[in-house]
Formats: structure tokens, sequence, C-alpha cells
């Protein structure tokens, strides 16, 4: 039997992972790092499952409100029946992947930007109702949500970093299963040509579906762990820079691949970070259009493509 | 594939390198600095008001170091301000707040805007103990709520109880004998009151303010129409269309600056409501009354802290001071979230000269029983204090009648209530049409 | 319910839905030379407000006379949008050309606040005091000359297409765009005269809802530009006179059922507000619409 070797994107996934542990020590606990970077692997999470969906051809631009209905569903859970915030975290996905998969259902039959109209509408619609359902969701208030670990336990934000890097490995895990499997080929058949497609008997609407459900049941997951994070949740969970978020962390990082979102969100992150340390303001939302644009145009395929369209060029000249 | 790598090594590596040169030996507090955070939306839908507060902080902290800064213990301090970009979401809110207690180790936090901003980042101001001096989030949840621990939140600025009990008074003691002389009303007959409000915790706080003033106070005053409609909105037709068939007396919006001024425009011009509008405080700014053309005549604007109209007494020489200097520094008049943020870097730089240490609990102490003269907005007493039960200063709120000046083709407004700094009488306008008799 | 009441929320229906209107043409027949559908076209109606309001507030002119100049600024930078972002990118999927408009849509926002802040601005109209009486309405003399304005540039815009060997050239590129091309139609051409176009028309509308009284700021545009997507779904993709139906449908539809939401309620004894659910209403409408007919009321089957 040959031995499996492990090539260097596995070796570099390694190294990343090693760093990631270290990194709280590396910055000595520094509070305002964790936090970022807390924050970070949650939109990693979500940035992933927004990718997923896309992968299977269907651009959604109103995520946010998967990512609003888990952190609702999980605080409401936790506030009004005492259990587990892992458990009702698990809770906050399923809902809203329930919701996904009437939604998907709804979509299936719709092109493209039908889709992302539809999606970008339900995300509106999901915030008039939560607003609408003070007695429950709080209206616009708002409701405490618990914390994921305890204030009350010292460096409380180290045990939250390791907690979500753990879930954030093991979520791009099976991504990265999914996306190897069956499914995965499966899902890119259906985005390259759905008609051919379905002319080689892969079952379009099953997969479709599947991939709409597991979307929105990891953002689900991302929203009630942010808000489990933030101790707080008003509808403003539901605004457009939320939906919007993902879409271009996918979009600079790179589309359809696992390390793409990861990349993108890490890179986004780091550049507003920054910026915003020295001051800029609305300079820095303008790169960041710009970087968008240009992605688009000139780097489809993201900054994971960049080295390979690098070497290219230089094999030309 | 080994340039993916590559590139991702070399993005991990520099964020972790970012993370270490960024944070040098902090030098511990003592030396000389006081550091204040200031939490406020430069960019995003509420960035006008935000710029606001941080230029009116900025000029603060400029006056007092002028005049040698914060003397703690015979020592000056000189204030440092940080600032503090929520976007107006509370994702960035949460790392903004973050960033300034534990990166910037501010010694205290003023302004905040947005309540559901608000709401999320001072979470983190409560879990480390930072006194947070709150200027511009107008809802009481923010001090009132129990999940955490808000003993060092100081409200200082109006909140939407305020609003509403302070105008829904003024009805019933000016507006109401107007109409009811003019109109030969029987007392009994209630006043009909119609509300357009924002969906948001602003205008249904405001909202809930109204009625339960009604309720508190007794007042013979019925609640005609309540109307909501979505923040930004920009065709209040139908509303208004449908408020008029309620036939009310006067009409109370709870909107933002764009929505008042659009609200009052088709309500006068295109749905003929000729009636009695009211204005929340927020709205005292120039544009209103750019926008609000001739159709703004006659309408009440309450207020803290205007353009153009100064309640005559202690206060007015200050105010004057104030705007020149801001307008001097920053090339536009400043605004009331503005007037409130610069009280409250003043109000910051009294504590912790109280205090005499910057030890936040101290602060918060000095803060809790500080007691200082009314600066730039006439406060109840003359004091800006703060509550014992919720930390809210109290501020005395005045109602001001918009009326045309050909002089500058503008309406103008002056002070009709309360009698201690009123210019004029209200006047209830030959046009006016009340509800049902 | 009050029919005058009824009336006059008609009318205020018929208002809103002039300005989808011109926008919902604009947008379709970009898609229909092009099939890209660009997400930053309320952006487009955005700008189109700022240049009459800053050509205004320098020329000070009758705030209807600068409206030809803006709109062919926007039209200039619609042109620009094509030839440098749009037409790189074309055949590469659609799910690009949504991710590129969506990049113009927060480049434009972000710039035009970082250049001239999020303050709002209004343009003065000469005949704002003026209005007719309609029976129990008053009609105000600028929704007038809005109204009569988009049927006469409807009406241009008919006459261009059905009349002129321009026009007959971009209806055979959207019906079939290779045959266009073999035919020796430069579709190049076309492209960019639609782009050109549609953002004339977004700017148009732009302008007139400042002049009618607006207020315009950086985001403006987003609302609108929604509902002219809804708009142009529901009256099925390159549908003219499905647009206009839908558009008028959706204007009058959003501003009456929440009335009629409110008097069922009623009913059942409770008293509640919906007029905040306007843009909801609008995205359920969409929503029902595509279940039933995935292709729009008057949509043709495939593209």
């Amino acid at each position: 039997m040959k031995q499996e070797r492990i090539s260097i994107k596995g070796w570099i996934g390694i190294c990343s992972l090693i760093l990631a542990l270290l990194i709280p020590f590396l910055v000595r606990i520094n509070t305002y790092i964790l936090t970022v970077l807390i924050i970070m692997f949650v939109f990693i999470i979500y940035a992933s499952a927004w990718n997923l969906l896309t992968v299977s051809g269907q651009g959604s631009l109103g995520h946010a409100a998967f990512f609003g209905i888990g952190g609702y569903v999980s605080a409401i859970v936790a506030n009004s029946l005492g259990l587990p915030l892992g458990a009702t975290i698990l809770l906050g996905g399923l809902f809203a992947a329930v919701i996904g998969l009437f939604i998907g259902f709804t979509c299936i039959r719709l092109r493209e930007w039908f889709l992302a109209m539809v999606t970008f509408g339900f995300a509106v619609i999901a915030h008039t109702i939560t607003a609408e359902l003070s007695w429950i969701t709080g209206g616009w208030d708002g409701i405490p949500a618990k914390k994921l670990i305890s204030v009350t336990i010292p460096n409380y934000l180290l045990y939250e970093y390791y907690v979500m890097l753990v879930l954030t490995v093991a979520v791009l895990s099976i991504f990265y299963l999914i996306l190897k499997s069956k499914m995965g080929l499966a899902l890119e058949a259906i985005r390259e040509n759905e008609l051919e497609a379905k002319v080689m008997g892969i079952n379009v609407a099953k997969y479709k579906l599947t991939a709409f459900a597991i979307s929105a049941y990891f953002t689900g997951v991302a929203g009630a762990l942010q808000i489990h994070h933030f101790g707080y949740i008003t509808p403003e969970i539901y605004g457009v820079d939320i939906s919007f978020w993902p879409i271009i962390y996918c979009i600079s990082g790179g589309l359809f691949t696992i390390e793409g979102p990861i990349l993108g969100t890490i890179f986004i992150t780091f550049l507003d970070a920054s910026l915003k340390s020295f001051g800029f303001t609305y300079e820095r939302l303008i790169l960041i259009g710009l970087i968008l644009i240009l992605e688009v145009i000139f780097l489809p395929r993201g900054l994971v493509s960049l080295p390979a369209k690098i070497k290219s060029w230089l094999k030309v000249s | 594939m080994r340039y993916t790598t590559l590139v991702s090594v070399l993005v991990i590596a520099s964020l972790l390198l970012a993370g270490c040169v960024e944070h040098p030996e902090e030098p511990e507090v003592g030396s000389g600095e006081l550091k204040i955070g200031v939490v406020a939306s430069l960019t995003g839908s509420a960035s006008a008001t935000g710029t606001d507060m941080w230029q009116s902080a900025v000029l603060a902290a400029e006056e007092i170091n002028a005049k040698g800064g914060v003397v703690v213990n015979g020592v000056p301090m000189t204030i440092t301000l940080v600032q503090g970009d929520d976007e107006s979401s509370p994702k960035a809110g949460v790392e903004a707040v973050t960033k300034l207690i534990t990166e910037d180790k501010v010694d205290l936090l003023v302004g905040g805007f947005s309540s559901g901003v608000t709401s999320a980042d001072s979470v983190v101001a409560a879990e480390h103990k930072v006194p947070f001096i709150i200027t511009g989030a107008s809802s009481p949840v923010l001090t009132h709520r129990t999940d955490i621990d808000t003993s060092y939140f100081f409200h200082h600025c109006p909140t939407t109880d305020d609003y509403g009990e302070r105008t829904t008074i003024f009805v019933n003691e000016i507006i109401k004998p107007e109409i009811y002389a003019r109109f030969n009303f029987p007392e009994d007959r209630p006043l009909r009151m119609a509300l357009l409000y924002q969906d948001s915790a602003y205008g249904i706080g405001v909202h809930d303010a109204t009625t339960k003033t009604i309720e508190t106070y007794n007042l013979n005053i019925e609640i005609v129409a309540a109307e909501k409609f979505k923040m930004g909105e920009t065709d209040y037709r139908t509303p208004l269309t449908v408020i008029k068939a309620t036939e009310p007396d006067v009409i109370y919006p709870v909107a933002f600056l764009n929505e008042q001024t659009l609200i009052v425009t088709q309500g006068r011009k295109d749905v003929g409501l000729d009636s009695i509008y009211l204005s929340v405080e927020c709205n005292d700014d120039p544009d209103y009354y750019t926008g609000v053309e001739r159709w703004g005549e006659y309408s009440i604007q309450e207020s803290r802290f205007g353009p153009y109209a100064i309640p005559a007494g202690p206060i007015e020489s200050a105010v004057e001071t104030f705007r020149d200097d801001f307008t001097a520094r920053w090339g536009a008049p400043p605004s009331m979230m503005g007037a409130s943020t610069y009280e409250g870097v003043y109000i910051a730089a009294e504590a912790v000269k109280n205090a005499g240490t910057v030890d936040k609990a101290a602060v918060r102490d000095a803060l809790a029983e500080i007691e200082m003269s009314q600066m730039v907005e006439a406060m109840q007493g003359g004091v800006i204090t703060f509550t014992q039960d919720y930390r809210e200063s109290k501020f005395d709120l005045y109602m001001q009648q918009l009326f045309w000046d050909d002089s500058v083709g503008e309406t103008r407004p002056k002070i009709v209530w309360p009698n201690s700094v009123k210019e004029t009488d209200f006047v209830l306008p030959d046009w006016y049409e009340p509800g049902s008799t | 319910m009050d029919i005058s009441l009824f009336a006059q929320i008609l009318v205020w229906g018929l208002y809103a839905g002039c300005i989808y209107i011109l926008l919902a043409i604009g947008l379709n027949l970009i898609f229909g030379v092009m099939k890209v559908v660009n997400f930053a076209h309320g952006e487009l109606l955005m700008l189109g407000a700022y240049a009459a309001f800053w050509l205004y507030a320098y020329s000070r002119l009758n705030p209807y006379l600068v409206l030809p100049l803006a709109m062919l600024l926007i039209a200039l930078l619609g042109l620009s949008m094509e030839r440098l972002g749009f037409r790189p990118i074309m055949g590469t999927g659609k799910l690009n050309e949504i991710f590129l408009s969506l990049g113009f849509m927060y480049l434009f926002q972000n710039l035009v606040a970082y250049l001239w802040s999020t303050n709002s601005r209004s343009v003065r109209s000469p005949y704002s005091s003026i209005s007719i009486p309609l029976g129990a309405i008053k009609l105000p003399l600028d929704y007038l000359i809005i109204i009569i304005i988009t049927v006469v540039f409807l009406i241009a815009f008919q006459l261009f297409m059905k009349q002129t060997n321009l026009g007959r050239a971009m209806r055979a590129t959207s019906q079939n765009r290779e045959a266009a091309a073999l035919m020796g139609v430069n579709v190049e051409r076309m492209d960019m005269l639609s782009f050109a176009l549609g953002s004339a028309l977004a700017a148009s509308a732009g302008g007139l809802w400042l002049i009618s009284g607006q207020l315009v700021d950086p985001y403006v545009g987003a609302i609108p530009a929604i509902k002219a997507f809804a708009v142009i779904i529901i009256g099925g993709l390159g549908s003219i006179p499905g647009a206009i139906i839908a558009g008028l449908t959706l204007g009058i539809a959003e501003n009456l059922v929440p009335l009629l939401m409110r008097f069922f309620m009623e009913l059942f004894g409770i008293s509640m507000s919906f007029t905040a659910w306007k843009d909801t209403i609008a995205f359920f409408i969409l929503i029902i619409v595509l279940v039933l007919r995935p292709t729009g009321i008057f949509g043709e089957q495939g593209e």
C-alpha cells in the first residue's frame, strides 16, 4: 500500500493550526486581539457556510436572516428553558436550517438573481417579524443573551478563544468532507450546468435543498455563537451589512474553495482593523469596495488563486 | 499550491506581527495623561451625528488642556481622546469598545449613539467596569437593564421617557386651552392626538412614554391614531391620509431629521393635514429649517440645544461661546448630540478631579455624586447631577414654535415654553383645523 | 372604508409607481440586451439626484432644467461601468455579475458619504406651493409634472425601440445576441447604449424624486432599486408593459395592503399598525408571485 503523503497544503493547514493554538500566548492574552479573533472565527464559520451554498450556484444576499434566527432562537431558549448553551446553539442552527429548507424549497426553480432578491427580501421580512414579536424577542430593545463562558472565570476569553477555535476547526472539517464527497462534486456539477447535471442523473433539487439546509444550519450556529459572545441581541443582527460581510470575505479570499473564506475573512478583518487604527473612516470602506470590484474582474477566484496567477504570468514572460 | 500556503502563512504571520508590534509596553496610568475613549459612528448611517460628537469632544479636550488640563491632587493631567468608530453596527461597536478599553487603556468612555449598538457594546464596558458617560443614545433601557452591572453607566442626554413626557405636558398645558378657547370645545372633550412613530427603540420608547404620561397625570388626551413607519421611510402620504381620517387635533411624529422634514411637508402640502405638528428634540438642526420650507411654519419643536434659539438666562453666553468656538474650529455649528458630548468630556474631567485618581471605581463614585453647574444645555435645577436610581441627568427641555422669517427665507424658532425662558406666546395659526367637534 | 380615502391612497401609489417604473425600464433594458443584472442601479438613482442637486446649487436654475445634464452625466458613468466593469467579466457567470454590481454599490455609497457627508440634501422646486384640485383630492403640480415626464419618457422610449434602426438593433440583440451579431449589428455598441440609456433613466428618476420634495443622502438608492427589481421580476424580465403594470400595482399595493391588514385585524379586536410593513409586504408579494410563476406574470419561458 502506498504511503499517504501529506501535501504542502496539508502542512500549511497543520502549521496554521499550531499557530492558532499558540496565538493567545504570543499576544500575551491580549483581550482586544482575542476579541477580534473570536469574532473572526464566528465569521469564518459564517462565510464558509455562505460559500457552501454558493458552491451549488445559489448566491444568497440575505444570509443575515439565518444568522439572526440562530441567534434569537438560542438566546430565547437559553433564557426561558435554561438549557445549556451547547444545546441551544445547536437548536438555533436547527431552527435556521428548517427555515432555510423552506426558503430553499420556494427558490428551487429560480434563477440566480431571482434567488438573490428572494433571500434579500427574506432578511427584511425576518427583521420586521422579529421586531414585531416583542413579547418573545424584546422588540427593538433586544434581549440579553447568556455569555458563552461566564465572565467571572479569570481569563474567560482565553477559554472562549479555544472553544471557538475547536468549533471552527470542526465545522471546517465538515465542510471539507462535504466538498470532497460525492455531494461536493454534485454541487459543482449543478453550478457549472444545471441541465447537464440533471441529464447526468444528479438529483438537482435534493442537492440544492441539502446545501441550503446545511448552509443555513451553520449560519445559525455562527449567529448564536456571536450573540453568546456579545451577551446581547437586537434586531440590528439582520442588518444588510451582516448579509454583505460573508460575500466580501468569500470573494476576496476565493469562492468555492475551503481555504478561500478563511483567507478572505482574515485578510479583510486585518485590513479593516489596521486601517481603522490609523484613523481612516470612509477611506477604508472605499478601499474594500475597490478590492471587491478589482478581484471580481481580475482575480475571480480570489486571493487563493493569486500565486497560481503570478506563476502563470512569470511563465508567459 | 505551494504559493497558496505561502500566502496564508504570510497573512497569518503579519496578523501576529501586527498584534505584537501594536502592543509595546503601555505606560501605566498616572503618567499625567487622562485617556477618554469617544464611541461614535464615524461611518455608516449615523455618521453625520457621530462626526459631530467626535468634534465636540475634541473641542472640549482642547479647551481643558489649554487651561492646564485636569488637576488631580495638584498634578496636572492632559486629556487624550481616542476614537472608537462603531460604524453604526453592534459588531463594530463591540470591537471598538474592546479596543478602547483593553488596547488604548482609556480611563473613561464618552459617547454612544444608537441604542441598538450601545446595548451591545456597553456589555464590554460593564464587564471591565469602565465608567461610560452615554451622551447620544436615548433608550432608558441602557441604564435600567439588569442582566449586566450598569452601575458604571451615566446617561447624559434626555431619554425617550423625557421626550414624550415633556411634549405631552406642553400639549396639555398650552396647546389644548388655545384650541378649546377658539372652537368653544367643552372641557370634557378629550384632546385628539395622533402619533406617527419610527419602528425602533426610539419611536416605540416615545410612544410608550406618551401613553404613560397621559395615564400618570390622568390627562384628558386621547390617542386617536398610532401609525408606525420603517426607519428611513420616504413616503408618508398613506399613513398621514389615514391619520387625517381619524380627525386629530395635534400630530406627534417621532422621527429623525430626514423623516420629520418629509412628514411635515407631505402632511401639509400633499395630504392637507393642517394641524399642529410636534417634534422630538433631536431634530433642532439647521437642515430641518431648510428642508421644511414654509410648511414648517407654526410647528412645535422640543429642544435642549439648537442652532438658532438660545434660552435666555444663565447659560446664554456659554451657548454662544460654544457655538462660535465650535464653528471656528470645524466650520459648521454643533448639534445637540455634540453639545451633550462636549459636556460629557467636562463631566469626565470633573469626576476625575473630584476622585483625585483615575481608579475606575473611584471615578464611578465621583460621577454618582457629581454636582456641577450646567454648561451649554439647561438642566433641571441648574446643575448636572445623576439620579440615584438609574443615573440619568435631567434636562430642562423647552418648546419652540417655528415662525416665518422673511430676511432668511426660512422659518426660525422662538421659545414658547416653559415660562422661565419664554420668548413669545404660542400661536394657533389661522389655517389650523381641529379634529371632530 | 371611506371611498375618498381609498382614492387618495391610490394617487399616492401612482406617484410611487412612476419612480419604480423609470428605474425598472432602465434595468429591464440592460437586462434585455446584456443579460446583466445591475444591483447598483439604485446608486445610479442616488448619484442622479446628487448630480441634480449640485447642478442646481451652482446654477440656481429651475431644477427641471438641470435634469437633462444630470442624466447625461450619469449616462457617461453608466457607460464607464459597462466598459470597465461588466464588459471584462461577460460570460463568466451570473454570480460574478451580481458580485460586481454589489461592489459598485458599496463603492458608490461610501464614496458619496466620504465626499459629500451623509447629511441629506434638498432642492426647492419653484412650483412646490401649487396644487391642482381634483375632486376631493389636491394633486401637487410637481407630481403631475412627474407623471407627465414619466409618460413622455415611456412613449419616447417605445418609439425609439420600435421606429428607429438603433432601437430595432437593440431589440434584435436582446432577442438573440448571436443572430444579431451575424446580421451585422454591433452588439458591443448595443451594450454600451443600453447601459447609458438605463443609467440616464435611473438618473431621471433620482432627479425627479429630489425635485418632488424628497431628500437625498448616500443610502437612498437601495430601497427604490430593490422595489424596481421586484417590479421587473413580477412583471416579467424584458417585458415593458409588464414593468408598467407591475410598477403601478406594487406602488398601490404597498400603500393599500397595510390598511387592509389593519382592518382585518380589527375584526378580531386587535389594533395594530402595519404601515412599517411596506417593504415586507413588497417582498411577500414578490415571493408569492415567484412561487406561483417562477418567470413572473408577463415573463416568457426561458431567457
